[in-house]
């Protein structure tokens, strides 16, 4: 580290640093992602009594590089009576939005990296409001979906669209009301202290078993909700293909739909990572305070369990009806949500130390 | 060098931020296309909000981002696109007259703001309340937080009551048909001839009068067979 600060000075050094580890992070969990795809299909295959992709590579394990390949080299269409610029600029905003996020996370305690003496904590920016800034960049990305299905001039879009900006900002509520009894107990909106106040009892002293309020309902009412907000079965009705084609990406072809499908990848993998970070302890677990490495398998184990179940929920519920949906989300999710935040509020209050 | 681009870093992004807002609102104003406007909006509250960072308030920030991009924006662009508003067309200017009057208040405007930045070190500084805390947590929740739930726990808490007034009385507005007696006038009840109602009187077109539904529904027979049914 020296030598660059002796170079640039230790603000510029910080800066090149950042940005280094924040393209580092990209490039993992774009790859984390794609092989999210691949396990999706491997495992529906499984579910379904079929084989799923197996053909390209060892048991199909190049298959992402070749469907993001034939992304490429797909024709770029855009339909003739569409607002042009808006088409183009939803399929960015989306996969902006999905990225965005991932910087606050903490993927593992501070490492100190081997044969030097450098100790770096595995989280690209720390912040004071971190949880927050995941919340409205995740309310930020109803625009992509919202205005893809406006700009497609296409009526199944439009419904696909304003199917899950609906969803979206239902569910938003009661996802938001979830995290506040976590916030509660740990008195703080920064994921990595939250994380470190999760490391007593042998690492596993986890917001979800931990006194005075453990957050089971919190998490449950958590775990429904981002499955919503994610737009994933059995709250898939924004694409709904028996319904409405495609739903809001119908017009969209080649890398910008590839941009749509990151987004939603992206964004399983993110809510997989919050519900870690704030319910199962993020990268605690037992043996971390001897080996710090550990702590990020630990992390990885936590949240690749979460992506596994969405994809088992994908292979095993049917889909909800809309109007199930939204009185599914404003009469019992969102009570239920208050009621546990209310719960939490009290046996802090009465037992918090 | 480097250390002076480190130096130059705040202005940079001060630059960019503030041409970032003012150059979105004045295409908030100039486009034609309403949900270009809104999207323009969006704009000028994302570099708000990043302007809020560039001076340590993250927590203003993100609020500003959740409250205005992500919520209120979100709505106005529903709206846009659920009503499928058509562009505006060019108009003549009304009220032409009033240009030279409009450009004296801008005038004195901005007369006003030069007035200010220019003996604003003259001036004697105001005691804020800011002074007095740590600077370096000024913008911080957990300061922001202490604020509102001691010294300012009355404004708070009457902006709340405000607030809670406003949904009132938006759900009073939003239900005034439920308050309605369900005896509703129904304009097209009000006259139709003789033979809608009477199979048997084809041809005559005497206009019968029903001024509301359950009458039209009784001419017609169906508001009986209804309570037949009920009180089975």
């Amino acid at each position: 580290m020296d030598w660059l600060n002796n170079l640039v000075g230790q603000t510029a050094a910080r800066g090149i640093l950042q940005l280094i580890s924040i393209n580092i992070t990209f490039v993992v969990v774009l790859m984390i992602v794609a092989y999210t795809v691949l396990a999706e299909r491997r495992i529906l295959g499984f579910i379904q009594g079929r084989l799923g992709p197996n053909r390209v590579g060892p048991g199909g394990l190049f298959q992402p590089f070749a469907d993001l390949l034939k992304f490429i080299l797909k024709e770029e269409i855009v339909p003739d009576k569409s607002t042009r610029f808006v088409y183009l600029l939803a399929p960015m905003l989306a996969i902006t939005a999905a990225l965005m996020p991932i910087i606050v996370y903490p993927f593992g305690p501070e490492i100190t990296i081997p044969f030097t003496r450098i100790a770096v904590p595995l989280v690209v920016a720390r912040f004071d409001v971190a949880l927050l800034y995941v919340l409205a960049i995740t309310s930020v990305g109803v625009y992509g979906i919202a205005l893809a299905g406006w700009s497609s001039n296409n009526k199944y879009s439009l419904m696909g669209g304003l199917r899950a900006s609906a969803q979206l900002i239902s569910y938003e509520l009661s996802l938001g009301l979830s995290l506040v009894g976590v916030v509660l107990m740990s008195s703080t909106l920064d994921l990595y202290s939250i994380v470190e106040q999760q490391g007593g009892w042998w690492g596993l002293r986890w917001n979800i078993f931990r006194l005075p309020a453990p957050q089971v309902i919190g998490f449950v009412i958590y775990l429904i909700s981002a499955i919503a907000e994610t737009n994933r079965v059995p709250f898939d009705l924004p694409e709904a293909e028996t319904e409405l084609v495609a739903g809001f990406h119908t017009e969209y072809s080649a890398l910008k739909f590839a941009l749509f499908f990151m987004a939603e990848y992206v964004n399983m993998f993110t809510v997989s990572m919050l519900a870690t970070t704030m319910f199962f302890g993020g990268w605690n677990g037992p043996g971390v305070a001897t080996f710090p490495a550990l702590g990020i398998i630990y992390f990885l184990l936590k949240v690749v369990f979460f992506l596994f179940l969405y994809i088992w929920l994908r292979g095993t519920l049917p889909r909800f009806r809309f109007d199930q949906l939204m009185n599914f989300g404003w009469k019992f999710l969102l009570p239920v949500a208050l009621f546990n935040l209310v719960l939490t509020a009290t046996l802090v209050f009465f037992f918090g130390s | 060098m480097f250390e002076s681009i480190t130096q130059i870093a705040p202005y940079i992004f001060f630059f960019l931020l503030a041409g970032l807002a003012i150059g979105s609102a004045i295409a908030v104003v100039a486009q034609r296309n309403p949900l270009y406007s809104a999207i323009s909006l969006i704009g000028v509250f994302v570099a708000l909000a990043g302007l809020y960072l560039t001076l340590a308030a993250p927590f203003i920030a993100v609020v500003q981002i959740i409250v205005y991009a992500g919520a209120i924006m979100v709505l106005v662009v529903f709206v846009i696109m659920l009503l499928n508003v058509e562009t505006e067309d060019r108009r003549p200017l009304r009220l032409r007259s009033l240009v030279p009057i409009a450009v004296l208040l801008a005038a004195v405007l901005f007369a006003e703001a030069a007035f200010i930045f220019y003996f604003v070190n003259e001036a004697p500084a105001p005691p804020s309340p800011v002074a007095t805390l740590n600077p370096s947590s000024v913008g911080l929740t957990a300061s922001i937080g202490a604020g509102l739930f001691t010294t300012y726990l009355l404004p708070f808490e009457i902006t709340s009551i405000l607030i809670l007034m406003a949904l009132v009385g938006a759900m009073s507005l939003a239900r005034r048909s439920a308050i309605r007696p369900t005896d509703v006038v129904v304009p097209g009840a009000a006259v139709l001839p003789r033979q809608t109602f009477e199979p048997a009187r084809v041809g005559d077109a005497t206009p019968v009068r029903a001024d509301t539904t359950t009458e039209a529904a009784a001419l017609s027979g169906l508001w009986d067979r209804a309570h037949e049914r009920e009180d089975d």
